[in-house]
């Protein structure tokens, strides 16, 4: 990787060490009163220290008129008026302005299921607010070509994870599956938990597979070439944008994903443009990679991942369509941030658990690892809630009930899945054709050769 | 609150962290803007200043003086004792930075005004100036204003994770301490 996706600036760190009590793998280092660390062995880039931090650069502080230098260093432009905080994320800023103004280039931006219901909060609105048609609009008058998004992938996703789970469970392949969408807990299992790493599912991310398919499918359907693609995702997660750098995330030389804006990043870029999300009108998505259905959308929030492929399941095996599984995951006391449920699929139990929150993973795991799981998927978000969560959403200010506003942010996603005519991957009329005229089927050659990966070659890198 | 002494935020060295929550607390509670940072619409300017000497980190501001140095030496009046404690009326503030000498705390500082997004300009005499005059931004006093009209007091002492921040009632301290003397004293009187 270029730069350090998540890092701590040691002009600007006080030692307080607040970072460290919402750091899920104790990866900040140092000691009080000392600028901090972070131990990039461990760090899992969820950017949740970026969140927290409130040590900015006062217009009053010492050091004050290093602002234009700093700022700079930042990737931002010398008369930003932004706040700097010690932990921060890399702004990747230019480089998207870079590829909006080649003419050379055909951009392709996707956008993540949690943006649309945080990114109405950087305009002054409520958390929550549900704001995905505006926010189409708004990448369109930032100046992409095609307005995609994740959700399709997810809704893809879908069909690839649920085929792999299937056909672990029919061939005796490794179990429990874990979910491999989000990049934090991908990251943790490779440096924390290395001999777990096979049962990671091989699916690549949403993120990574809708890139993947920007450059080929789509690419195909726009008449370009996968070079002539500049492939972007808007996120509300810092990990995303060192699993876009992962050198396996690519096809034929060609990054799925070339660059990652967070919610706050593309935020800043539409005020610099003086584009208003609140005032502009409700806009589609580009078709076909920006069609979606109910289930990919809630992918966004922990939990939506078990649902919305149990939906599909439960639909494929049984020939029984269902609009909600009507499955209902149980936390129990014991064990906070862990839900458990078991559902019948095809004649066969399949238990599942879905756990929120990279902190409260490790006693899952320990039963997987020493042969007492009793159950064969399990879905891991490593933000407590979900992406809704996520480091690269909106940085809540002091006194903002931080986990009101991340429920809110699940209610919009929920809500949006109820609003939705198709609220099942299989039925999305995008994913069939996808599979009529380029897949063939889940699993097939060019879904093993575009969709899927193997994880573990990055373990232990960082930078 | 009582208006005889006016109040004003404690901090206690020993619970303070350095976070500088209060800071970011203060500079939001002052201008416009939603739930997030990206949604405030100037430039933070908080009305505290975390500082640090040897193991110590406390936010220093305002404590609202009774006889305020900075009322007293004000030119042009800018600056006033009201029910809500010692304020900064900012349209009478010339800049002169005679209340930021005077101020035994340092809690006064020259600080950019917006107005509507931008920052407020003022007029500067330079003869090496075409036309004589240029144009800079406008620094003016500013301080603590103890949250003057937010609902639920003061943000930092709000926003405080450690809650190392207090709104003092002087007159309540002293009655409080003036009631736990007295009942020191009835014990010790029952004892004899």
């Amino acid at each position: 990787m270029s730069t350090q996706v998540v890092s701590i600036d040691p002009m600007l760190c006080t030692g307080c060490r607040r970072c460290a009590d919402v750091c899920p793998v104790d990866a900040i280092v140092g000691r009080r009163n000392e600028p901090q660390t972070i131990d990039a062995s461990r760090c899992v880039l969820c950017g949740q220290c970026v969140l927290t931090c409130a040590a900015f650069m006062s217009p009053f502080d010492d050091g004050a008129e290093l602002l234009p230098e700093m700022l700079r260093k930042r990737g931002l432009a010398e008369d930003d008026t932004a706040p700097l905080f010690a932990a921060n994320f890399r702004i990747d800023r230019k480089k998207v302005a870079g590829m909006l103004a080649d003419p050379e280039k055909t951009t392709m931006v996707q956008c993540a299921p949690a943006v649309r219901v945080s990114i109405a909060e950087e305009f002054g609105k409520a958390p929550g607010t549900l704001s995905p048609g505006k926010l189409a609009a708004s990448l369109r008058r930032l100046g992409f070509d095609y307005v995609y998004d994740t959700i399709f992938a997810a809704d893809v996703t879908v069909m690839e994870e649920s085929s792999e789970l299937l056909q672990r469970m029919e061939t005796g392949g490794t179990l429990p599956m874990f979910t491999s969408c989000c990049p934090g807990w991908v990251r943790h299992v490779e440096t924390a938990w290395p001999d777990l790493i096979p049962h990671l599912s091989s699916c690549k991310s949403p993120q990574q597979m809708a890139g993947a398919l920007f450059k080929s499918y789509g690419a195909d359907q726009v008449g370009k070439t996968a070079g002539e693609i500049a492939s972007v995702a808007v996120m509300p997660c810092t990990a995303k944008k060192g699993e876009a750098e992962r050198p396996e995330m690519q096809n034929d030389g060609f990054a799925n994903v070339d660059a990652v804006l967070t919610v706050t990043e593309l935020a800043a870029m539409l005020k610099e443009k003086d584009i208003d999300l609140d005032s502009l009108p409700e806009e589609e998505f580009d078709a076909p990679l920006g069609i979606y259905s109910g289930a990919g959308t809630i992918f966004g929030a922990s939990g939506g991942v078990m649902e919305a492929a149990l939906r599909t399941a439960i639909a494929v095996t049984s020939g029984k369509d269902v609009d909600e599984s009507g499955v209902a995951f149980v936390e129990s006391e014991e064990e906070p941030g862990v839900f458990r449920a078991s559902v019948e699929v095809a004649g066969k139990t399949v238990r599942g658990v879905i756990v929120s929150g990279l902190a409260h993973v490790a006693p899952v795991l320990e039963a997987v690892r020493s042969g007492d799981a009793d159950f064969e998927f399990v879905e891991v978000m490593c933000c407590e809630g979900g992406c809704v969560a996520g480091g690269g959403q909106p940085k809540l200010l002091p006194g903002v009930d931080v986990a009101d506003a991340v429920a809110r942010r699940r209610k919009g996603l929920h809500d949006h899945d109820r609003e939705l005519p198709v609220r099942a991957a299989h039925r999305n009329p995008a994913v069939k054709a996808l599979y009529e005229n380029f897949l063939q089927k889940p699993l097939g050659e060019r879904s093993h050769k575009l969709l899927h990966t193997h994880y573990g070659k990055e373990a232990g890198r960082h930078e | 609150m009582h208006a005889r002494l006016s109040p004003f935020i404690l901090v206690s060295a020993s619970k303070c962290i350095g976070c500088r929550v209060c800071e970011l607390a203060c500079s939001a509670a002052h201008q416009r803007g939603g739930v997030s940072v990206g949604s405030l619409q100037v430039p933070l300017s908080p009305r505290l200043y975390l500082t640090s000497v040897n193991n110590v980190r406390v936010p220093i501001g305002c404590r609202h003086c009774e006889d305020a140095p900075c009322a007293e030496v004000c030119p042009n009046n800018a600056i006033i004792h009201t029910t809500d404690g010692v304020q900064v009326e900012e349209d009478r503030c010339v800049g002169c930075k005679t209340c930021l000498a005077v101020c035994p705390v340092g809690a006064m500082e020259m600080a950019q005004v917006w107005k509507r997004g931008k920052p407020a300009m003022r007029r500067v005499v330079d003869p090496s100036a075409p036309g004589g005059v240029r144009y800079e931004p406008a620094s003016l006093a500013s301080k603590c204003d103890l949250c003057r009209g937010r609902e639920g007091g003061p943000a930092c002492v709000d926003a405080c994770p450690e809650k190392a921040l207090t709104l003092v009632d002087p007159i309540e301290v002293k009655r409080r301490r003036n009631f736990e003397a007295a009942l020191a004293l009835s014990r010790t009187y029952e004892e004899v």
